[in-house]
């Protein structure tokens, strides 16, 4: 396979709404941003990975070939990638394997998302027809029907961790929420950027058990687009410093209902094997200490946590005790959703993915507003599906030109 | 002037119509709408006993045979919801979780209905003994039966087959 390299990144403001744009509006502004950050031309992409995940949310099925026409992508391919929460992380996958492959030179992975023009006109707000939207996600005939929603699933997942090996605990979860908030606070496209105490997040308004209001990510309206290139084509570029893709590694784990094994229960084994395919790609025997820096798909502070574990940072059922001991913090070994995450920038579902692995190619250039000293090798984890049924992760190094 | 002046925007709404057919799973459908009775479906040739049931055996590529399931069985898993989707959110706050019927090898998902009408959220969990509960009136639909801890149910409902709502609601009743 061919090396493959990041030459421009670019995204829109993560919102609760984008009134101003549709959803081929927002993938235009951060295909713009991304190609001056390049330094080529639109004719230069040779190939459009769109990372979308529900034509409810865009009010359009097939939503890619109107996208594809607005950013001027013709006459050339164009594959669609929608993988649930994981479709970010998906569609990069699919970008690098354009590259490496040697079928393009220059490929553009482009997420997208306006999850907030569904409305429910009953209670006046959007989120329950946002998560009517999502749960058609599950199983129609053996889940949807039962009241599932994201946050049901995630918090399955978290609480049979919880009765296996006594945690995490609530107030680990709320240091997550803390974290990630805060994390977000400069960062220019985030949506919910601010100061908070354990208590305030133990004390906001609870939505499944063991998750509060604080613990969960908001729906969010946003684009983010990644260009990738050959090697020959970067260097042509002159980019400096270079980044690389150097680990890609994906797994699903079981669906129809349960899953696939009650061993499995209270793990990931999703994001676990896609782990062990990606660092055994960049050579990575010990994460923690080879890491500088990590995005996770922080959809819910507890499951945050049991990514810790599943990526191999710790033991299993240890993965509290590394934010209670900092280590995934700003000044600790680790800092985990520099970004802020989805937590503290929102989840524009198909663009989250894209927009966390951005933050970690702006960590490896240096010009990240959390900045990681001297970071030269960076992880980005995108999940989804119920039960955290698909789990990628991707590894970023940095080398000089 | 505000942003909201400034853009256009209007009501719609997507509807589809369905005539669904469950395929090979309509055993489960048809038993549970006639005779309140839950299937499941064991390979012939590893032997593991998936509830919800499947037609053929993902692991082995064989066709699976028809196995009537008991309507006792554990919690694996379960959560107190106090946030819906817009479909469901007048059944707020509910329990959602998996249950293992006796002898199964998959957890179904499934409601799980207490009496206590503001539980803690413990009142289920990992090991909570629970018998399935029948609805009257059934449409062939996963929401015609539930489960109820067996804590919240006396002897004779224990031992009471193909247990209908009414049953319980009118024992709940009388507790008070």
């Amino acid at each position: 396979m061919r090396k493959v390299a990041v030459i421009g990144i670019g995204e829109t403001p993560f919102k609760p709404r984008h009134p101003e744009m549709t959803y081929f509006e927002l993938g235009y502004e951060a295909v713009k941003l991304a190609v001056r950050d390049a330094g080529i031309s639109r004719d230069d992409i040779q190939s459009v990975v769109y990372g979308i995940y529900n034509e409810l949310f865009q009010r359009q099925f097939i939503p890619e070939h109107f996208l594809g026409d607005y950013i001027g992508m013709l006459g050339r391919p164009g594959t669609r990638v929608a993988n649930g929460g994981a479709t970010g992380g998906y569609a990069l996958r699919a970008g690098y394997m354009e590259i490496a492959s040697g079928l393009s030179d220059v490929a553009m992975v482009l997420g997208v998302e306006k999850c907030l023009d569904c409305f429910d006109y009953n209670t006046g707000h959007a989120t329950p027809e946002v998560l009517k939207a999502i749960s058609y996600s599950g199983d129609m005939t053996w889940e949807t029907p039962l009241g599932l929603i994201p946050a049901t699933t995630y918090a399955n997942v978290v609480r049979a961790h919880m009765e296996r090996y006594g945690g995490p605990t609530e107030e680990q979860m709320a240091k997550v929420s803390v974290k990630n908030h805060k994390h977000a606070i400069g960062n220019p496209i985030a949506q919910s950027p601010m100061e908070l105490t354990v208590e305030e997040v133990l004390a906001s308004r609870m939505i499944v058990y063991p998750f509060k209001m604080l613990d969960c990510c908001q729906y969010s309206e946003g684009a983010a687009a990644m260009i990738l290139a050959s090697e020959e084509k970067a260097r042509e570029l002159g980019k400096n410093p270079l980044v690389w893709i150097t680990g890609v590694g994906a797994a699903n784990d079981g669906a129809f209902v349960g899953k696939g094994s009650m061993e499995t229960i209270g793990h990931i084994m999703s994001d676990h094997l896609a782990a062990r395919q990606a660092y055994k790609m960049a050579g990575i025997t010990n994460p923690l200490k080879e890491l500088d820096v990590a995005e996770i798909h922080d959809a819910f502070t507890g499951q945050e946590i049991m990514t810790y574990e599943e990526l191999m940072f710790c033991e299993r059922g240890q993965g509290g005790r590394l934010i209670d001991e900092g280590v995934v913090t700003m000044e600790g070994e680790l800092p985990t959703c520099t970004s802020g995450g989805l937590i503290g920038c929102g989840h524009a579902v198909g663009g989250t993915a894209v927009m966390q692995g951005n933050e970690v190619v702006r960590q490896l250039r240096g010009t990240s507003h959390n900045p990681v000293k001297n970071a030269r090798r960076g992880l980005m984890h995108s999940t989804g599906g119920a039960l955290s049924a698909y789990g990628v992760v991707t590894i970023f190094e940095r080398d000089e030109a | 002037m505000f942003e909201e002046d400034k853009y256009f925007e209007f009501r719609d709404i997507i509807t589809m119509n369905y005539r669904y057919s469950y395929g090979g799973q309509s055993h489960f459908f048809r038993e549970l709408k006639r005779n309140k009775t839950i299937m499941g479906a064991k390979c012939p040739k590893c032997g593991v006993l998936r509830c919800p049931p499947r037609s053929g055996c993902s692991t082995c590529y064989e066709d699976t045979v028809p196995v009537e399931m008991g309507e006792r069985g554990e919690v694996v898993v379960c959560v107190q919801a106090w946030f819906a989707s817009s479909t469901y959110v007048g059944n707020i706050p509910y329990f959602i979780g998996y249950v293992l019927l006796d002898g199964a090898d998959s957890a179904i998902h499934q409601n799980i209905v207490v009496r206590d009408e503001a539980p803690s959220v413990d009142a289920v969990k990992k090991g909570t003994r629970v018998k399935a509960v029948f609805k009257a009136e059934r449409e062939g639909k996963v929401t015609d039966f539930f489960f109820v801890p067996e804590s919240d149910l006396n002897d004779e409902l224990l031992k009471t087959p193909k247990l209908e709502e009414s049953a319980v609601r009118k024992y709940w009743e009388t507790l008070g």
